[in-house]
């Protein structure tokens, strides 16, 4: 296996001696995850700052003086712009009103019955009438949207209270009983939820598409340019060929995916300052999770290496390879796409072992903090089986001459 | 030392293929039949027109494709049960197989010297030797990409001879390449059959085989037609040149109708 030692030191070569390729293949991937999530964290915090700090434009109509002091007692009057209005003037300009929210002028407008207060004191008897409050605000406007919460939790909510004690004298007596709820969580699941449905899918993503873009041009590009045959009229095996050449590309495109993965993680914080999301618990690594989560992610790779070598040595160039191989893009992403709504759930041992689907489960479980030795060892055995498949059927295509001088 | 027996190449055509030739056969006949020898010390030439089987014969020897029947031996060992050691043994420049653009002459000499299992004390002699020889001392460390279309193929013959190798296969050796490149090649070409080297030269242009080959087989539609040295040629076929005695073995051949 020298020959095949001295093809991986060449492969690796032109990559790490050319400063221009380091870049673009491993510093400016990292430096633009920061970028990306830093700009939307940043402008996400922004957005919502905006809001928050925006003083919501209110009109109550009718409002009764109980309501009134509600709105004091609870200090928002301070946080919104309040003005009272009565029934006359407001039925006056109604379509002013409505129009004003319509189009973001005022955030909220608040109608009180006319006989809100007789209404209330004269209730009696079930089936007596009750009476009424109407909100209007349009939840397409983010500021409307928010003076409608903020309404309906601070002042509605209390007004309400006052009320129900002006009515009943002791709060309890509604009340009835008291719920008291307790999470039992375990501490290393607790803020996995974020992670562990992100990361499988990312993982796989990454994984396929720096494999994809350094493999297609590396076989079909090599094949396409004449220098292929160079290498097969050295004195060593095909077969040294293809392993030197698979664990090259194997080498370099993990190392891109692990700059993605890694870059991904340190900027993640940035991104979810903005988001207002909790704190990621990182506390799933460890020696072993480390390992498994290393091992599986080499040996995926591995996959990808030797699935597209396969289908990019029977292309005849380039443009082919990357044709044939974009349908298969789409059954990783789906894969993907499939791990991130299955979590949680228990599955049978050997769902594991399915390539990429399996896989991804595998990284899920990990990042959850729910590895498990089987599982593991479930998807290493079909990761293994499918590369050796695909490894053979490269080293066949290197052996043919019709595959390799189109005869 | 070159034997070649009885050798036949078919290709097995695809549908697109037929499609491609406009034919019915499910195969094409490549190579038929071809014997030859070709000895140390000597330049033995293939001549033949376009598709006439000369590349396929010496993508044979060079053991890139196996034989539909027949035999092909180099220097005693078997093309297809000891490739290895046949590919040890020869060095074979095509237009169509080229060296990584990516990297440089020097290092390309390195890298095929090392899967030789040449040691570097001999490398780096053999390299000051081939690269003071073809001029290309000034641009070694250049990446191939860069280098003009002769400096290439100078590059690429020096580093096919990384393992001096017994036998020299060359098709189309000076195709492409501007007069003053094509005249570095057959010297060297001329250089290495003196020092006791088997060379084998596929071509079409009837003056360099002419001036260059010491023995020339015709190769005709994939069919050994005449063999022998430039004198023995002219005068079986009471020719003045090699074009004009090529011209009266076509014809009789394929017949009058054909070249016309």
């Amino acid at each position: 296996m020298k020959g095949a030692k001295r093809i991986i030191k060449k492969e690796l070569a032109r990559v790490f001696k050319d400063k221009k390729l380091i870049f673009t293949m491993y510093i400016m991937p990292a430096i633009l995850m920061f970028v990306i999530y830093g700009l939307i964290g940043n402008l996400m915090s922004s957005m919502n700052n905006d809001i928050t700090e925006h003083t919501d434009i209110v009109t109550v109509v009718n409002a009764p003086e109980s309501f009134k002091q509600t709105v004091s007692a609870t200090g928002y009057d301070a946080m919104a712009s309040v003005s009272y209005t009565d029934k006359k003037s407001y039925e006056a300009n109604k379509a002013a009103y409505e129009d004003d929210i319509l189009n973001g002028r005022a955030d909220l407008l608040v109608v009180f019955d006319e006989d809100f207060e007789s209404v209330f004191n004269a209730y009696a008897n079930k089936g007596d009438k009750i009476p009424g409050i109407s909100v209007s605000y349009n939840n397409t406007e983010n500021y409307s949207q928010k003076a409608h919460n903020v309404f309906n939790s601070l002042v509605a909510n209390a007004y309400r209270q006052t009320l129900q004690t002006v009515r009943f004298g002791d709060l309890e007596r509604l009340e009835v009983f008291n719920v008291t709820e307790n999470q039992i969580v375990k501490e290393s699941k607790k803020g996995t939820e974020f992670l562990s449905m992100l990361l499988p899918y990312m993982i796989v993503l990454m994984l396929f598409s720096s494999a994809m873009s350094i493999t297609v041009d590396a076989i079909a590009g090599e094949k396409e340019r004449g220098t292929l045959s160079s290498m097969l009229l050295a004195p060593i095996s095909r077969t040294e060929i293809v392993v030197g050449k698979l664990v090259a590309l194997s080498i370099l495109s993990t190392l891109s995916a692990l700059v993605y993965c890694v870059s991904m993680l340190l900027a993640m914080p940035l991104m979810q300052n903005g988001m207002g999301a909790g704190e990621v618990n990182l506390s799933f690594i460890s020696v072993d999770t480390v390992l498994m989560l290393l091992g599986t992610i080499v040996l995926m790779n591995l996959l990808f290496v030797s699935l597209l070598s396969a289908v990019s040595i029977c292309a005849k160039d380039t443009k082919t390879a990357s044709t044939l191989v974009a349908p298969m893009y789409i059954v990783v992403v789906l894969a993907g796409v499939m791990t991130m709504f299955s979590g949680g759930t228990s599955m049978p041992l050997w769902k594991y072992a399915i390539p990429v689907y399996g896989n991804a489960l595998v990284v899920q479980q990990i990042c959850s903090g729910e590895a498990q030795l089987s599982s593991f060892l479930a998807t290493v055995a079909g990761l293994v089986v499918m590369i050796a498949v695909f490894v053979g059927l490269t080293s066949k295509a290197f052996n043919s001459e019709k595959i390799m001088f189109n005869a | 030392m070159i034997e070649i027996r009885d050798l036949t190449k078919i290709y097995k055509l695809s549908n697109k293929k037929k499609a491609e030739l406009k034919t019915k056969d499910s195969e094409k006949v490549a190579v038929s039949g071809v014997s030859l020898e070709a000895h140390p010390g000597e330049i033995y030439g293939l001549l033949g027109p376009n598709g006439a089987g000369k590349t396929t014969t010496l993508r044979c020897v060079a053991t890139l494709l196996k034989p539909t029947k027949g035999e092909i031996s180099v220097c005693g060992f078997d093309t297809v049960k000891e490739g290895k050691q046949v590919r040890d043994k020869i060095c074979f420049l095509t237009n169509e197989i080229k060296l990584d653009p990516h990297f440089s002459a020097s290092y390309m000499f390195d890298f095929f010297g090392g899967l030789h299992g040449i040691d570097a004390e001999t490398l780096s002699k053999r390299k000051e030797f081939f690269f003071e020889r073809f001029g290309i001392t000034d641009f070694k460390d250049k990446k191939i990409e860069d280098l003009s279309t002769g400096m290439k193929q100078k590059a690429a013959i020096a580093v096919s001879l990384v393992h001096d190798p017994e036998v020299i296969i060359f098709d189309e050796p000076t195709n492409g390449l501007d007069i003053i490149t094509a005249r570095v090649v057959t010297d060297f070409l001329r250089e290495l059959r003196d020092k006791g080297k088997t060379i084998i030269v596929s071509t079409h242009i009837m003056s360099e085989a002419q001036k260059l080959c010491d023995r020339i087989g015709m190769i005709i539609d994939g069919k050994m037609v005449a063999e022998g040295t430039l004198s023995s040629l002219l005068a079986q076929e009471n020719a003045e040149d090699l074009e004009d005695a090529f011209f009266k073995v076509y014809k009789r051949v394929m017949g009058e109708e054909k070249i016309s």
